[in-house]
């Protein structure tokens, strides 16, 4: 007879177990592409293939840091990424705040219409912002970038922001009115402290998307010094056809700065995406 | 959805007429960056997606030939067998991705001590790109090089990759690959809500773990079940990147899904007329998803 207690050792022992399984195959890819970025060229070509890499090199990377890669590519990530996440937060903050303490007439039916822009699909609007960029003279610039990733940022973070101003308490402020202030130093002085947790989420969920950005970045931009990483990397395919080793470090490359970026922010990353996508 | 229950008070209107009418009018102010910004990124190009589908480029000039375009990819096979891939894509990835998100989140509900652990390493596919993603997943199936076809050979007997199933079998599992974390995320928050007590007072009452499951658990976190299955058909309906960075469509058109049928006729063959016309019909699946999301948001509030 097994007690109580050891069966619920035996249980917890399993599920982690059964966790810890799931976890090594989910990490598997992952860790195979950083293993053949160590690869030589000769070894990624072995059949049948390794894991390991048999003899560990950075020829690989020795090789991305040659390349456009490094020299346009990733910075134009960094530039479009930043920028738009700069630009997002706080004119979806403003808007928030708005669709927080505000009423007037057709003010819920605006915020229903501006979540319901989060629901066309982003290939839908690609022709049209191709022609209007292809009309102002921009395709193939950041600003093009910028001006698409903040559009499609906008409705996500408004609404990430919104719930955030929900949970702040109105009495703060109006406390402050009440002594004077205007609504806008009210705002700038005491909300937006309180606040900034929330916007900081805005900020984040969006350098990560638009880092990973692909289609619009690949339907307007041709010129190699505006390319983004997503982009760049089938540039760099057919660059470097067979030789795996310097494609997979171009991969590792373009994932670690959104990966260690998860990784320092994941409490407000993890909250920021249930927030957006369940409470209503 | 919840709104501020009441608007804010304001308990000293602003001296002046001028002060006055800007105090009133403050809060549009603050709407108007986001709202133009809006308008010219998102409601404009919508409205003139909905144009260019009645148009067709013929000699160089666009001019408006009513439905022409969906009567050419109505009669098309290609528009059906992209519409059957969708199908089958979807239905494969919602299934698996829930049956498996559903999984994981009751095992990590057991309050795991080391679940912030597990979390982590369950969303780093999620945060990467679909590009990289992609070709993670082309490189482990490629012939002969590929590790996980060569782990699968004998089981198979085929390079999976040239083959339309296995083709369809990759897709989809790179794509569960990557959304499973979220999935997880979703439904572990739901879980969280049920209160122990109810599930363990009806296993005291003599319930097996599935009927507490079945009759007790998923009855109380329905609401937030059908919002995660609609997030990821909607997810589901319009990828593109996974498919074009590991097979791209083929082969023989075998991954060919909506998204990418749209994306191939307006950029790989210019047909913009045709690329809009497709956008439309996965425009309507789209906002009747989106119906019922809201719809279920409403009423679970």
């Amino acid at each position: 007879m097994v007690t109580a207690p050891t069966r619920k050792r035996l249980d917890m022992w399993l599920t982690n177990a059964m966790l810890m399984l799931f976890c090594a195959l989910m990490i598997f890819p992952v860790l195979y592409i950083v293993m053949t970025s160590f690869k030589t060229r000769g070894d990624v070509l072995t059949s049948p293939p390794t894991f390991f890499p048999p003899v560990w090199s950075l020829d690989g990377y020795q090789q991305v840091f040659r390349s456009n890669m490094l020299r346009y590519y990733i910075p134009n990530s960094f530039i479009n990424s930043l920028l738009s996440s700069l630009l997002v937060m706080p004119i979806a903050g403003l808007a928030g705040y708005v669709f927080s303490r505000y009423r007037f007439r057709g003010s819920r039916a605006l915020l229903l219409a501006i979540l319901g822009i989060m629901m066309i699909p982003g290939l839908t609007n690609l022709i049209p912002l191709y022609r209007m960029a292809s009309d102002l003279q921009l395709l193939s610039t950041n600003t093009a970038m910028i001006a698409v990733y903040v559009g499609g940022g906008l409705p996500f973070s408004i609404w990430i922001t919104k719930s955030f101003f929900d949970s702040i308490p109105r009495e703060l402020e109006e406390a402050a009115l009440i002594d004077g202030a205007t609504p806008l130093s009210a705002l700038w002085r005491i909300v937006v402290p309180l606040a900034m947790p929330g916007l900081f989420a805005a900020f984040l969920l969006n350098f990560v998307d638009t880092w990973n950005e692909f289609l619009a970045a690949v339907v307007l931009l041709s010129r190699v010094d505006t390319k983004t990483a997503t982009v760049g990397l089938l540039d760099f395919q057919s660059q470097f056809e067979v030789a795996y080793h310097v494609q997979a470090a171009g991969c590792v490359m373009i994932a670690l700065p959104v990966v260690v970026l998860f990784l320092l922010t994941r409490k407000i990353f993890f909250q920021a995406m249930l927030e957006g996508s369940l409470k209503g | 959805m919840k709104i501020a229950d009441r608007p804010l008070a304001v308990p000293q209107p602003a001296r002046g007429r001028l002060a006055r009418s800007l105090q009133r009018s403050l809060p549009l102010w603050l709407l108007l960056p986001a709202l133009l910004i809006l308008l010219v990124i998102q409601v404009y190009p919508s409205f003139y997606s909905i144009y260019l589908a009645f148009q067709r480029r013929q000699a160089g000039v666009e001019s408006f030939v009513g439905l022409r375009n969906f009567e050419i990819l109505l009669r098309s096979a290609d528009l059906w067998e992209s519409m059957r891939n969708t199908l089958v894509y979807t239905c494969f990835y919602l299934v698996i991705t829930m049956v498996l998100g559903f999984g994981l989140a009751l095992l990590l509900n057991r309050r795991v001590r080391l679940t912030p652990l597990y979390m982590v390493l369950l969303f780093i596919p999620w945060v990467l790109s679909d590009v990289v993603a992609g070709t993670i997943w082309r490189w482990m199936f490629i012939r002969d090089y590929g590790i996980l076809q060569e782990l699968l050979q004998p089981l198979v007997q085929r390079t999976l990759l040239a083959d339309p199933v296995g083709a369809m079998a990759i897709v989809i599992a790179s794509s569960v690959w990557r959304s499973l974390a979220f999935a997880t995320l979703l439904l572990l928050a739901a879980l969280q809500l049920v209160p122990r007590e109810v599930q363990e007072s009806a296993a005291i009452d003599g319930a097996t773990p599935g009927q507490v499951f079945w009759h007790v658990t998923l009855p109380l976190i329905q609401a937030q079940v059908l919002v995660t299955v609609l997030l990821l058909s909607i997810r589901a309906i319009n990828s593109v990147g996974l498919i074009l960075a590991i097979t791209a469509g083929g082969p023989v058109r075998a991954t060919n899904t909506l998204g990418f049928f749209l994306y191939q006729e307006a950029w790989k063959f210019g047909d913009f007329g045709l690329g809009a016309a497709i956008a439309m019909i996965m425009f309507a699946l789209n906002i009747i998803l989106t119906i019922v999301y809201l719809r279920t948001l409403r009423a679970e509030v």
